[in-house]
């Protein structure tokens, strides 16, 4: 059984290799210079301001959050939409039990004004 | 009398106190200790009777009941009462008014949770001394464990907490290695007639090889030698002695005590007689007594306070008690009974005695005392009395129950017997300077000269126990002839299973074989 | 009814008693949003009563499950009346947890419907747990109650030690779910199967298979993670004392007996082939568990914390339970559960009782003359203590008695005995609570401290108490039940140990 797995094991060797690979030779073979600018964040020449290690308001971590949550939504809707006419009614129910759930949580939030900014 | 033929009798002992308890529970706090004495006085009232109405005749369990509880394990209410349980009872009866009375003003605080402790803890004895299915007994085994953990932790001394925890750890350890015996009983049971049974006579009938009644009668035996208690295990005793309020050591002594020797008469002989009969185990346990005896006894005398001398008395009696024992003749294990009885009665009183000295003057240092005679006379008079009582002069209980057990003895091993003779003079060795220091001698504290005498509460209460002292000392066949009967059927059932068991013997159904090689190990 | 689950709503209708509690817990969530005005406003007590409702709702529906049979034993929802038996104690164990909330949310500040919503959704997701017969299933259940659980410990998120319990949790959680999926891989790679019923014929054959052997071993460790058997169990200390109170007491009850359940499902009946190899593995965790906890509770001067070695302990206890491995243990196993759930609940409803304002106070010392001072609490306290201890008078007792009696049955001498040493090392710790309760004087200034457990916590506590003695006094009847549900449990094909009642 496991010899049927061989190309797929090939394969991850191929493209790791091949991966480390270009890593590797572009380090070898480039030149590096180091200069001030190269080293300084923005390129642009535009000096930071701050510092770095800043605290995200915690909105956008609601906002991520629901997008993550409808983002799913989309992964298990879609494959359901193209076979819809296969999986038929018992399809159709999960598939609405899923929507369900997911317009409880919709209300809970936007109740909550995790969907207004301020 | 149909009342006294019957269960009944039984049942009333053992559940009345626990009805009194939750009435002092619920009525105000000053009727608390009227509850607790009229519930005493009915409970002595009715069992009384039962001197009379018990048959001397057969060995047989009377009294029986048998009523389902817990019917998918065979647990039944079973209780019985034979002439081993007969006089344990009366005495329980016996001293529980006694213990109302000797805690009428001693008591100040709390007084409807101790009065309702006190009959709860009565509940308990009772139903150890007559239940006949070894569940119910251990329930009442254990169960009487909390209320004298909070008697002598609420009501006790100065150091009453280590003194309490050390009680019930040590009682509590001990009876649930008890705990696993009796599981193992059980299921030995099962697997050979198919049948779920607690019941004590279902287990009587049970073949164990000698690798399993070793380790059973193990098991059970460090239960009750803690109890007793046998001399390494005696620690607990006089902590829990010296710190317990009155009423507390007196059923300590009184019954508790009574409790371990009890279940080595009526579990650890009959259930196991080859491992109990034992050349090693009956060496071992008379040794054991006999050590008890002596180190106790030294121990005592140099003891300041004097109700810590009391305390190890006792240790030096029961181990006179487990000489009896494990003489394994008539005279011995009578003696040993007439020895629970009258160390019962004897040790009790002089507890009643100390608390009623305490209450006057708050001590217990025999430092404190010295011719109380002159202020006390009666206190004095009866301190003497239950003093020579308590060594075992000719006359009082003590005498008659040391005597038997050093015949009983006698027969089987002089030597010890010739050794624990000794004892009986030891106990005048501790006992008399105690006296002669607390009530003679010269009065030298002024506050001692002050004191008021017994009153006749205190009176009242005394003179039963001096007149059954004197009773057991005088004519104590009528108790011996009830003893008989019981005594004669442990001793023939020892004797007969002496050589009879032998290894491997009785190996029944394969699935216990393997559970056979996991207690060997 | 008899359901094959051939087609797809016998699945809903088996399923019924969780779908009808995880609806209720999304009505409980609408009508906390909807009733109150803003945000930042605490919930209306309404809600609490709620999500008892839906409790007694499911209830009925889990009573419900009792009429209906399946045609075979394969499908991935069991539907027997182990099941039922389990999904029982967990509702109770749920409810006990409302009840002692109420009011007590409020103190903290932390009265958001959201943590009876959670708290029912952790509920659906231990139900589920006690009827997977599948591996799938048995990890989705866990992870449903498992994020219910890690939010809820950190409920008080102002509280760093909520906080850090959550962390604790939720890092060490994720972990053994990580050990859990590996396992229920590997068993997948060499059985091809994830379910249990299509496992248990392969298992002489599997016996030899390294692949199989770790995977189930895997599995054990993710399983014993949850139910906090030592060595896995660091993360219990925290996370129960930083929780808030009600959920330490549902993590302590409801989710330990979910998922010895599922122990009970995967190892005692599903992997009863190779109960050589994991029986090995598993009492020496039972012996370490046993002794180590008490021990360790020995030092614990903090009754809460005395309180989560205590539920170590006796996660040993029931450990001897399952290894017993026939239907003595199964039914001894779910009496104990109902006992322990019962007094482990009430002693945390006792330790919500006995702090003061928002701080919870849990040492020893403030249990001082707490017993003199609420004469109720106080005996009801007596009887949990005793109980957990397996004192006679107590269910403790008999369930204590009813392990030892399978253990013995299945001839685990050597358990059982450690069992009752390890006992008498506990009675030490149970029984100083009781010292302290009536034996030390309480500070002057406690005298008129007030009992901060609402009427309905104090009902719940009293009508626990009274069940525990109940328990013992007549228990007849539930040991009846017990040993009934343990029956179908092991009517398995493939099964060896087929002993019944």
């Amino acid at each position: 059984m496991l010899r049927s797995y061989l190309p797929l094991l090939i394969l991850l060797g191929i493209s790791a290799a091949q991966a480390v690979g270009m890593v590797v030779v572009s380090q070898v073979l480039s030149p590096t210079k180091w200069t001030w600018v190269k080293a300084s964040p923005y390129e642009s020449g535009i000096d930071p301001l701050g510092s770095t290690r800043e605290r995200f308001s915690v909105k956008f971590y609601v906002v991520a959050i629901l997008f993550i949550v409808f983002d799913v939504e989309t992964v298990f809707l879609i494959p359901w939409a193209v076979v819809m006419r296969e999986v038929g009614v018992a399809g159709f129910v999960a598939a609405a039990m899923f929507i369900f759930i997911l317009t409880v949580g919709l209300i809970y939030e936007w109740r909550k004004g995790a969907l207004e900014w301020d | 009398m149909d009342f006294y033929r019957s269960h009944w009798v039984l049942t009333f002992l053992v559940f009345a106190p626990l009805i009194g308890a939750v009435v002092a529970l619920v009525l105000p706090a000053a009727r608390a200790r009227w509850v607790a004495l009229w519930t005493g006085v009915i409970e002595l009232l009715v069992a009384t009777p039962l001197f009379w109405t018990f048959e001397p005749v057969g060995a047989a369990m009377q009294n029986e009941v048998a009523l389902p509880w817990i019917p998918n394990w065979g647990i039944y209410y079973r209780l019985g009462l034979d002439g081993i349980s007969l006089f344990m009872v009366l005495l329980t009866a016996l001293l529980l008014p006694l213990m109302v009375l000797g805690s009428w003003t001693y008591i100040k605080d709390r007084e409807r949770v101790f009065y309702a402790m006190l009959l709860a803890l009565t509940t308990g004895v009772m139903g150890v001394f007559v239940a006949l299915d070894m569940f119910l007994f251990y329930v009442f085994w254990e169960m009487m464990l909390i209320p004298m953990y909070f008697l002598i932790g609420v009501w006790g001394g100065k150091d009453r907490i280590y003194a309490a925890v050390k009680f019930f750890l040590y009682t509590a350890a001990g009876s649930l290695l008890m705990l696993v015996g009796i599981l193992y009983l059980f299921s030995r049971y099962q697997a050979l007639t198919g049948e779920s049974s607690f019941a004590y006579g279902d287990f009587l009938s049970l073949p164990l090889t000698s690798g399993e009644q070793a380790w059973l009668f193990a098991a059970f035996a460090i239960a009750f030698a803690i109890k007793v208690p046998v001399f390494p295990l005696h620690t607990w005793l006089p902590a829990a002695h010296v710190q317990a309020p009155t009423a507390g050591s007196v059923i300590l002594a009184g019954v508790l005590l009574k409790m371990g020797t009890y279940g080595f008469l009526r579990f650890a002989l009959p259930l196991f007689p080859g491992a109990a009969s034992a050349d090693t185990t009956v060496l071992l346990f008379m040794v054991l007594g006999l050590i008890g005896i002596i180190y106790t006894a030294m121990v005592a005398a140099v003891q300041p306070n004097a109700k810590r001398l009391v305390a190890y008395t006792s240790v030096a009696h029961l181990g006179f008690a487990v000489l009896g024992i494990f003489a394994l003749n008539v005279q011995g294990i009578q003696g040993a009974l007439i020895l629970m009885i009258a160390h019962g009665v004897s040790t009790p009183m002089l507890f009643f005695l100390l608390g009623m000295l305490y209450e006057r003057t708050h001590s217990y240092e025999i430092e404190d005392f010295g011719g109380l005679a002159a202020s006390i006379p009666i206190f004095a008079l009866m301190l003497v009395f239950a003093a020579l009582a308590s060594i075992g002069l000719p006359g009082t209980g003590g005498f008659v129950s040391e005597f038997l057990v050093l015949i009983g003895t006698f027969r089987v091993q002089p030597w010890i017997a010739f050794i624990a003779a000794s004892g009986v003079i030891f106990a005048a060795f501790y006992m008399l300077p105690m006296v002669q220091r607390t009530v003679f001698n010269s009065l030298t504290r002024p506050a001692n000269r002050a004191i008021p005498d017994l009153c006749g509460r205190e009176i009242a209460l005394l003179v039963p126990l001096v007149a059954i002292i004197l009773w057991l000392g005088i004519y104590p066949r009528p108790i011996l002839e009830r003893m008989e009967p019981s005594v004669g059927r442990l001793i023939e059932r020892v004797e007969t299973s002496r050589f009879v068991s032998t290894p491997g013997e009785a190996v029944v159904a394969s699935s216990a074989s393997s559970s056979d090689e996991g207690i060997r190990e | 009814m008899t359901l094959d689950f051939a087609s797809q709503a016998d699945y809903l209708l088996a399923l019924l008693p969780e779908i009808v509690l995880s609806l209720w817990a999304m009505l409980v969530l609408m009508v906390d949003v909807f009733q109150k005005g803003n945000r930042v406003e605490a919930s209306r007590p309404v809600v609490a009563w709620l999500s008892l409702a839906g409790l007694v709702v499911t209830a009925a529906a889990n009573g419900w499950l009792l009429t209906i049979e399946e045609a075979a034993v394969t499908g991935m929802v069991a539907v027997d009346s182990f099941r039922v038996f389990v999904n029982f104690i967990v509702l109770i164990a749920a409810a006990l947890a409302i009840l002692i909330s109420i009011g007590y949310l409020d103190r903290r500040g932390i009265n958001r419907g959201e943590f009876y919503a959670l708290l029912l959704f952790a509920t659906v997701g231990m139900m589920l747990l006690g009827a997977a017969r599948d591996l799938i299933l048995l990890f989705l259940a866990l992870e449903l109650m498992s994020v219910a659980l890690y939010v809820l410990v950190g409920f008080d998120r102002r509280d760093p030690r909520s906080s850090e319990g959550a962390l604790k949790y939720f890092l060490l959680g994720s972990f053994s779910s990580g050990f859990l999926l590996y396992g229920i891989a590997l068993v997948f790679g060499s059985a091809r199967s994830t379910n249990l019923s299509a496992i248990v014929p392969l298992l002489p054959s599997l016996q030899e298979s390294p692949m199989f052997l770790i995977g189930a071993g895997l599995l054990l460790v993710g399983l014993a993670f949850k139910v906090a058997v030592m060595p896995f169990h660091v993360w219990t200390p925290d996370a129960y004392d930083g929780a808030p109170t009600p959920v330490t007491a549902l993590m302590a009850t409801g989710v330990k007996a979910a998922a010895f359940a599922a122990f009970i499902r995967v190892f005692a009946v599903g992997f009863a082939g190779i109960y050589n190899e994991w029986s090995v593995v598993l009492s020496w965790l039972a012996l370490l568990t046993m002794f180590g906890a008490n021990l360790i509770a020995l030092t614990q001067g903090s009754v809460k914390r005395m309180l989560a070695y205590s539920s170590i302990a006796h996660a040993g206890y029931l450990l001897v339970a399952v290894l017993a491995a026939n239907a003595y243990g199964a039914a001894a196993f779910l009496f104990y559960l109902l006992v322990y759930t019962l007094m482990t609940a009430g002693a945390f409803g006792i330790v919500i009782a006995n702090s003061r304002g928002a701080n919870e106070l849990n040492k020893l010392d403030d249990y001082a003359g707490f017993g003199w001072r609420e004469p109720l609490l106080g005996a009801v306290f007596s009887i949990f203590l005793l109980s957990l201890a397996g004192f006679p008078l107590t269910g403790g007792f008999i369930g204590k008695l009813y392990i030892l009696r399978s253990s013995l049955e299945a001839g685990n001498v050597e358990l059982a005995v450690s069992l009752v040493l390890a006992s008498v090392i506990s009675y030490f710790y149970y029984l100083r609570v009781v010292v302290v309760m009536y034996m030390r004087p309480a500070p002057a200034e406690e005298a008129n401290r007030t009992v901060l457990l609402t009427g309905p916590g104090q009902l719940a506590m009293s009508v626990s108490a009274v069940a525990v003695l109940a328990l013992f006094f007549v228990p007849g009847w539930v040991l009846d039940v017990a040993q009934r549900s343990v029956a179908s449990l092991f009517t398995v094909p493939g099964t060896f140990f087929g002993l019944g009642p």
